[in-house]
Parts: C-alpha cells; structure tokens; sequence
C-alpha cells in the first residue's frame, strides 16, 4: 500500500510538472520536415468529409491548398508536402500543443475561451446554431424546444448554448455528426441542433433530403477560424496573408462557389453582408 | 514557450459538480452492469461444464459471439439497434427514462457477462475432478454439487482475475460516451469545452479512475484474503 501511494505521488508530481517543451516555430518545423500537417475533418460535409470516391476534401481543406500551402512553399522557398489528420472538437486543441499538427483547418468557432489557448486566423466563414428535424415536427426553434430531446455534438458551442439558455431541454450529446443523426432519423431524439451550414451539409447527405427540414433563427454567432498553437506570428501572418489574398483575388468566391453555389455539393448562399464582412477583413498591403 | 497549466478550472465553475456528478455516474453504470455480467458470468460459466450438450453449446454461444464483438459495437446495437424493435409504448418509456444509461449499461454487462464467464470456468475446471465425485457419491443433485461445492470453491479461486475483470468494466464504461452516457470521461471532456483546457481536465479524469481502480483493488484483496480456504488454496505471505 506505501509502495502505491509512493506511485500515486511520483504520478502526480510528474504530471504536474510536464513542460510541452518546443525549441522550433512552426515555420522552422514545417521547413526541417518539409511537411505541413493540418486536422480536420472526414464527417463535416462540405468543410471537410471524405466523399464517394474515398477521397477526404472539402471547402477548408480547399483554401488551404489553394491558399496557404502555396504561400507557405514560397515563403520556405522550397515544396512543401500538406498531410491530413483528423481531428475533432475535444482533439484539436490538444493536437495543436502536441504539435501533432500545425493548423486546425475544419469548422472550429473562433470563441473567447479558445483564443486563450490557441491563435486563431480571421474568419473564413459566418454561421449560426439551427435544428435539423423531421419535416413536420411541432420544434420551430429554440423558443419550443423545452422539454425535448436535443442532440448536439460533444466539445461543440451550440450544446453549452441550450445547457445555459433552456436546461429544461433534454441535451444528448454525442462525439460526431453521423452519430448524432443517427439517433435523429431513429426518433432517440426530435431535434439536432448544430451550425446551420453543417445541418445543411448534413441535409443534402442524407438519403432522403426532403424527409428533413432545417429550422429557427440563428440562435448563436459562429465565426470560423483556423486555429494555430500560440504566439507564433509568423505563421499566423503567412495563414492570415494566404486567407486575405483568396478574398481579394477572388478565388475564395471560386471556391465558395464550387462548395457552395446552385451546383455545388450543398447549395447555401453567400449573404451579401458575409460577403461585405470578409472583404472588410483583408488589410492593405 | 511552455504550456501554462491553470488547474483552477477544475474547481472554478461548475467543474467541481460535473466531476462529481461523472463519478456518480460511472459507478451507477459500472454496478449495475457488473451485477449483470456477474450473474450472467456464473450461470454461462458454471453451464459450460456440465454434460448437458445443449445447454453447453448455448453457454458456448454466448461467450463467443459477445466476447469476439468490439464494446463499441454493442454501444450502437443496444442503443440504436434494439429500440425499434420493441414495442412503440416501451420505446417512449425508455425514451424518457435515459434510454442511453440502459443500453450503455446492457452493452457492458452483457459484453463483460460474456468475459466472466471464462474466468468462472476456469475457475471451476481448476477444482480436482474427485470433487465433483466426492460430492456425487454423497448423493447431491448436479445442481446441489455447483450451488454448494463447486462453485463457492470456484469463486473463491478466481478472486484476483475476477478483479481484473471488474476494473476493466469500470474503465469500459467511458465508451458509453459514444451514446450520450454522461459519465466521468464525458465530464472531462465537457470540462475542456468550457475552458479549452484539455490536459487540466483529462489529468482530473485520470486520477479519479486510478484511486478508483486502486481502492478496488485493495478491497478486493482484502476479500481475497478473508475468503481463503486454508489449506486448499495456497497463500504467499503478503509483504
């Protein structure tokens, strides 16, 4: 029993004690191993998913090797290799720390409490929380979901939403988007609350598009990001350089418009203040 | 740079609570699953080494078909699979009387069920064949020799395997997650959505899994030791 409690203690003081100790930036890193690694995601249609063709594309994985990937080369001035990993709510950050990867490229809201942990590039896409339900349920949006069971995704924004703002609303949470929908079309819950895109995403998946209706006013303000480890300027400026560039050379609208136009894997809009809003972004040169 | 730990997010807010209220739940799943698995542990154990084929081959059945299938696996069949078919009045019942816990809770028991069972009977195979005998000769029923020779000489065998399997349930539970089970691993991971820090709150989770574990496992030693037969099971000095 001495000799456990002597483990425990090792234990505790070893975990206590650990520095994530890391001598390079990312650039620096990137260069030796002349690979870039982004996280993101094989279930969040069209930001990221692995489609028919077994292929793992998406909307962000899109602008990162239209837009950063070729800066990065050009700034290390010599051919950088992009490697995919996946990652998920409760994972990126810790894979960024890890330094398992180098930038979160998927559908991360950009939040204050995360900004304490991870920097975070400027926004490349707006959203808001909704619901996915079965056509013709009574659920018109948050104000009628009290009492329900709702789905949401584990580490998402939107759950910690309904928790605060109705508790009464029974919140099942589960780790990705198939599994949450899952429970839905079984009827283990009435309604899925996530980002409205991603429902949307999820909606034109589906095997039957028009059993589901995607409901309520936006409920949350959800600005995309990508997310990088902190205090590392340099490469924030190289990712933010890359994103500003898509927007004024109008090849993001290319590839809004790929993803996202009339004939594009889930048909959504731009709205003209989104529009407005991530020209504001981009900063003279 | 280093990573700067803060670990008053576990006490700030309401992170205090959910931990506490994740152990409450992980030992709430852990103990009814583990009455399940024992029970059933016992009888497909104690089934498969009597001389009555069908039976046997049932006990057989069993174990290898829910011992061979990954937990997560059963996660998704008692929660997403089963519902549907039972009747439209249970299905609601459930519904609203955490039909998550129960599946959560049938996939555990029933899967470690099947993991129990060969440790009783190796428990049993271990007791000399005169035995069984002896007690045949003394003019006991099948029944009657297991309920009262070879089992309560079986179970006393297979204390520290038994054990073994028991910690494993207890750590298993964190995969009912997958199925909206809020229990300690969960927490944690809520935790890290709140405050996005993820080692802080997995470091939290692993020691209340390791004291756990631990105090199991001495109280399981105690039982050990109280429950030794003298002279049939042999002991080693405790150091």
């Amino acid at each position: 029993m001495k000799r456990l409690l002597l483990l425990l203690a090792t234990f505790i003081s070893v975990a206590g004690s650990i520095t994530v100790a890391r001598a390079e930036t990312t650039l620096e890193k990137i260069s030796q191993t002349g690979i870039f690694t982004i996280g993101t995601r094989t279930g969040s249609p069209p930001f990221a998913y692995v489609n028919k063709n077994n292929e793992w594309v998406g909307f962000s994985i899109d602008l990162v090797e239209t837009s950063i990937l070729p800066l990065i080369s050009k700034k290390l001035n010599k051919q950088i290799k992009l490697e995919k990993k996946e990652s998920a709510p409760n994972t990126r950050i810790p894979l960024l720390t890890s330094n398992a990867v180098d930038l979160i490229a998927e559908t991360m809201t950009d939040t204050q409490s995360r900004r304490e942990q991870v920097d975070f590039s400027l926004t490349f896409f707006a959203t808001g929380a909704q619901f996915l339900v079965k056509r013709g349920t009574p659920i018109k949006g948050i104000q009628t979901i009290a009492g329900k069971r709702i789905a949401a995704q584990q580490g998402s924004t939107n759950a910690k939403i309904i928790r605060e703002r109705v508790p009464t609303a029974k919140l099942l949470e589960f780790p990705d988007q198939p599994a949450a929908f899952q429970a839905l079309a079984q009827g283990q819950v009435q309604a899925y609350t996530n980002d409205g895109i991603q429902l949307a995403g999820l909606k034109a998946k589906a095997p039957k598009p028009d059993e589901w209706a995607i409901v309520g006013e936006f409920f949350s303000y959800e600005p995309y990001g990508m997310a990088m480890r902190k205090n590392d300027s340099d490469f924030r400026q190289v990712v933010n350089v890359g994103l500003m560039e898509a927007i004024e050379s109008g090849k993001y609208f290319e590839l809004y418009e790929k993803w996202f136009g009339p004939k594009g894997e889930v048909p959504y809009p731009l709205a003209p203040e989104t529009k407005r809003f991530l020209q504001m972004q981009v900063v003279p040169k | 740079m280093t990573y700067n730990f803060d670990w008053s997010v576990l006490w700030r807010g309401q992170s205090g609570l959910w931990l506490l209220q994740g152990l409450v739940t992980t030992i709430e799943i852990s103990v009814v699953a583990w009455v399940v698995a024992f029970t059933l542990g016992i009888f497909s154990g104690a089934v498969r080494t009597v001389s009555i084929t069908p039976l046997r081959w049932l006990a057989s059945f069993y174990v290898e078909f829910f011992r061979n299938v990954p937990l997560l696996v059963w996660m998704f069949f008692w929660y997403f699979g089963v519902p549907p078919l039972l009747p439209r009045p249970v299905q609601d019942w459930l519904l609203n009387h955490g039909a998550e816990f129960w599946a959560g809770m049938f996939a555990l028991g029933v899967y470690h069920g099947a993991r129990f069972s060969e440790v009783i009977r190796s428990g049993i195979q271990s007791i000399p064949r005169t035995q069984f005998e002896a007690s045949v000769a003394m003019g006991l029923t099948t029944f009657q020799v297991y309920r009262l020779v070879i089992l309560p000489i079986a179970l006393r065998l297979i204390v520290p395997p038994a054990t073994n399997e028991s910690l494993n349930l207890l750590k298993n539970s964190s995969v009912a997650l997958t199925i909206s089970v809020a229990e300690l691993t969960f927490q944690t991971r809520q935790i890290e959505t709140y405050t996005a820090r993820a080692i802080e709150a997995l470091t939290a989770g692993t020691l209340i899994y390791l004291v756990l574990c631990v105090s199991i496992a001495t109280i399981m030693a105690r039982v050990e030791r109280r429950y030794a037969i003298p002279g049939l099971i042999a002991r080693v000095k405790p150091a």
